[in-house]
């Protein structure tokens, strides 16, 4: 989501603010009293006792890690979306809904004329019911709501990825644009005269379903991973056991055991550092998509022409003139966008004026232009969307004078995103909900952390007594308990961040390792078109999560700073 | 007397319990020559201790007044009396209140680590670790030095305290007590090290004790009673 929102512009503040904060940070550490430095060194790793408060480390490492991964699969989420309605799209709409533009050909020479426009091109839009004769197993035909779109081929390929979603024509198959006519094979196989080809996306005349295939991925990443985390244990344990061994000279167990676990730590590096990572297939469920007709079958699709009156065509009597046309499939379209595979049927733009009854010529009511529903415009640019915008619409504006018509449609001229607005802002909104409520679960750690830094404070109370009795300042000491409360959550961030983003990582492998062990589809590919699961990393999220959780981490044991700050040292000193 | 370099003046120390006041010490005038050897003597109870700690600059009085030096020492700053504390004053506990997580040479170092910012003390360090061990050696702990207080006898703790507030050459020497946990052997072991330092170099000594053997080596003797000093000696 920081991707496109101008970085730079606050990236080199951003850094210099926080270098310049990290070395007061450290002028701060290097002029302090050092016996902070020692006995915060003592409290983190003086023996097995130290651990116990370590453990508050982990309220700090689990916010960082729930919040890094979801936040990353969320926006991967929304990033995927994005994607995806933004290729059946190009970078700046021009609508004129179902009423039309006329002057559409005018318009476009005009638009591509601007500084910053690659390309414009006309586009029909109209609604129409299509009534599908499944090939097979199915007796009763199919009637299906659907979204008439009319391209000019040539032209709709140079806006978005509309050529990557289609099925048969990728590219490299067909370099050429003529995408709708229908091949010849079709129709001499068939024998028919050939018709107007159409493009139904894959979710209107066909199923996704799920069937096992084979599936490279890596195998060993797992006993990787584990076996790095057990040697960073084990090497933690190892110290300890050392340190316990060198306190007691002479007691051979605990330097056998220090050896050991020494040992232990040595062959799960080796472990870690020697599996061999290869790659593997594994069969699991992928979406494949199951057409009821195959290409060259026929679609009949049927529509109300509205005239540039707003009216609806009607046949004499007053009934509505509804056009109904076979189209024969060609291609599927599949963008992995529901909406848009559900319901659209791509055809010639000649045709699919004419359905829309949009052609212009001597009508019922007087002569009429001919006009088509949108314009679309791709740019150079993205970033300049917004002004080209204003652009094209002074364009339309002029062109409106020029040609001296009174009644002249209402054009919306948005971006993409302004276009999609609803569908992003809903998964934006999702994003952003769960975000807030693992920082609302994260606040709820804070309170802990409080807690086990007051407890720890009121532990070390004779500590903090004696240090003032020597002439230790009273923020001295309460800012050794703060100082304690950093570097635990210092390593509760690291222990976090390095969690979370080694998940992200082999997120892929950890999914098939929990599908395989525990037969848990964790992300069915059937309910998402996705062949991953979808994850998108923000520096810039990883960093503001990390100071964030510092920060509250740190105040949170300002509890304990305070309770030490204002200890009268008499108060500790009096008892034994 | 020579000219003091402590003086308490009508000294008042009362504790809150809820709504009820105790008045601990009432009115307590004292003074402390420079180079004397002073002690305290009293029955449980009769505010030795918060006498010492107010002297000591440890606790502020209710009422009345602290010289130190001829500075009224709760007139000035608590930054001031910290300062006092950490170099001029040397206390030895009843209970020893050794850090527990230090070694005895880590205690014995921990007033100069109060004062030295750590850019610093990579470059102190070795000084102050001469100087911790000789007077580490002085009482006979110079094979101790890397022990945790726990590994300790009561009378290598009471040493190690000792230590710790000799180290920085204090000019005032307060122990509550010191003696009151050993055995008649270490006690007077320790007995001598403060009388020699207050022989030789001229350390002014103020010692709480019940021992009345100990009270015959100092030059004075004051008594407390219920809060109220009795008569000098
Ligand atoms: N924080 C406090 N709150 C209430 N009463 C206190 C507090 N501190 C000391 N006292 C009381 O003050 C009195 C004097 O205490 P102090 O410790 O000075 O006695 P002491 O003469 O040193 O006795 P001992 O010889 O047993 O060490 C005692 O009755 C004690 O209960
Ligand atoms: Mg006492």
């Amino acid at each position: 989501m920081f991707a496109d929102t101008g970085t730079s512009a606050w990236l080199w503040p951003a850094l210099v603010g926080g270098g310049l904060a990290a070395l007061a940070l450290l002028a701060l550490v290097l002029l302090t009293p050092v016996y902070k430095h020692i006995l915060c060194a003592k409290y983190l790793f003086g023996g097995w006792k130290a651990v116990v408060p370590m453990v508050s480390c982990l309220p700090a490492a689990l916010g960082v890690f729930l919040l890094i991964l979801v936040f990353a699969i969320m926006d991967g989420f929304a990033e995927e979306t994005r994607k995806m309605t933004r290729g059946t799209l190009s970078d700046i709409i021009v609508d004129a809904h179902m009423e039309g533009l006329p002057y559409y050909d005018e318009l476009c020479r005009r638009v591509e004329a601007i500084e910053g426009v690659e390309a414009a091109t006309p586009i029909i839009e109209t609604y129409a019911v299509a009534r599908i004769k499944p090939r097979f197993g199915f007796v009763k035909p199919l009637v299906r709501p659907c979204r008439i779109i009319g391209i000019r081929p040539a032209e709709k390929v140079r806006m978005g990825r509309f050529r990557e979603y289609l099925k048969r024509q990728r590219p490299e198959a067909y370099p050429s644009a003529d995408l709708l006519r229908v091949p010849e094979r079709i129709s001499e196989a068939s024998g028919e005269p050939p018709r107007p080809g159409g493009i139904p996306g894959i979710g209107l005349i066909g199923a996704p379903m799920a069937a096992a295939e084979p599936e490279t991925v890596e195998a060993g990443v797992g006993r990787r991973v584990a076996a790095a985390a057990g040697a960073v244990v084990m090497l933690i344990v190892t110290l300890f056991v050392w340190r316990a061994a060198r306190r007691r000279p002479g007691h051979v167990g605990w330097i056998v055991g220090a050896v050991a676990c020494g040992a232990a730590c040595l062959a799960l590096a080796a472990t870690a550092v020697l599996t061999p990572v290869h790659e593997t297939e594994v069969e699991r469920d992928q979406v494949i998509d199951v057409p009821l007709l195959g290409y060259g079958d026929t679609l009949v699709v049927s529509t109300i022409p509205i005239r540039a009156s707003g009216a609806i065509a009607t046949e004499p009597g007053g009934l509505p003139k509804v056009q109904s046309r076979a189209l024969a499939v060609v291609d599927y379209f599949k963008s992995g966008f529901w909406e848009a595979d559900s319901s659209n049927v791509y055809v010639d733009f000649d045709v699919a004026q004419q359905m829309a009854g949009m052609t212009g010529g001597e009508g019922e009511e007087g002569a009429e232009l001919a006009r088509t529903n949108q314009v679309h415009v791709r740019i150079t640019d993205p970033a300049r969307g917004k002004d080209l915008c204003q652009a094209v619409e002074k364009v339309w504006f002029d062109l409106v004078r020029e040609k001296g018509l009174a009644t002249a449609p209402r054009l919306t001229v948005s971006t993409w995103e302004e276009h999609q607005h609803m569908i992003l802002s809903v998964v934006d909104m999702q994003r952003n909900i769960v975000a807030l409520m693992l920082s609302a679960m994260f606040l709820g750690f804070g309170v802990l952390i409080a807690l086990i830094s007051y407890v720890m404070a009121y532990i070390k109370s004779r500590d903090v007594g004696i240090l003032k009795a020597l002439g230790a300042r009273d923020a001295g000491v309460g800012s050794l308990f703060l100082g304690y409360g950093f570097i635990i959550g210092l390593i509760g961030v690291a222990l976090g961040m390095t969690g979370s983003l080694l998940m992200l990582h082999y997120l892929d492998a950890i999914e098939i390792w929990v599908n395989e062990t525990l037969d848990v589809d964790v992300f069915p590919r059937t309910m998402y078109y996705f062949d991953n699961i979808p994850r998108n990393i923000s520096p810039a999220w990883c960093v503001a999560v990390g100071l964030a959780v510092l920060a509250l981490s740190t105040l949170a044991s300002a509890v304990g700073g305070l309770l030490a700050a204002l200890k009268q040292p008499v108060e500790a000193l009096r008892y034994e | 007397m020579t000219e003091p370099i402590l003086e308490g003046r009508s000294l008042v120390k009362d504790y809150h319990m809820g709504a009820a006041r105790l008045r601990v010490l009432h009115g307590v005038d004292l003074a402390v020559g420079r180079g004397e050897f002073l002690c305290v003597l009293g029955p449980s109870g009769s505010g030795k201790s918060t006498l010492l700690h107010l002297l000591g600059l440890l606790d502020k009085p209710t009422a009345g007044r602290v010289r130190f030096e001829g500075t009224d020492a709760f007139g000035q700053p608590k930054r001031w009396r910290d300062r006092m504390r950490n170099q001029a004053i040397g206390f030895v506990f009843q209970f020893y209140h050794l850090m527990p997580d230090l070694s005895v040479l880590g205690n014995t170092l921990l007033p100069a680590m109060i004062q030295a910012p750590a850019v610093l003390w990579p470059m102190r360090r070795a000084g102050e670790r001469k100087r911790a061990m000789e007077v580490l050696e002085r009482l006979g702990l110079s094979d101790r030095v890397d022990h945790l207080p726990r590994e300790l006898s009561g009378g290598e703790r009471q040493r190690a305290a000792l230590a710790r507030a000799l180290v920085h050459r204090p000019r005032v020497l307060f122990a509550d007590e010191p003696t009151g946990n050993l055995d008649s052997a270490t006690g007077a072991e320790i007995m001598r090290v403060i009388e020699d330092l207050n022989r030789r170099d001229g350390l002014t000594v103020v010692m709480v004790t019940h021992d009345q053997r100990v009270a015959d080596r100092a030059d004075r003797v004051v008594r407390l009673r219920d809060g109220r000093l009795l008569h000098t000696s």
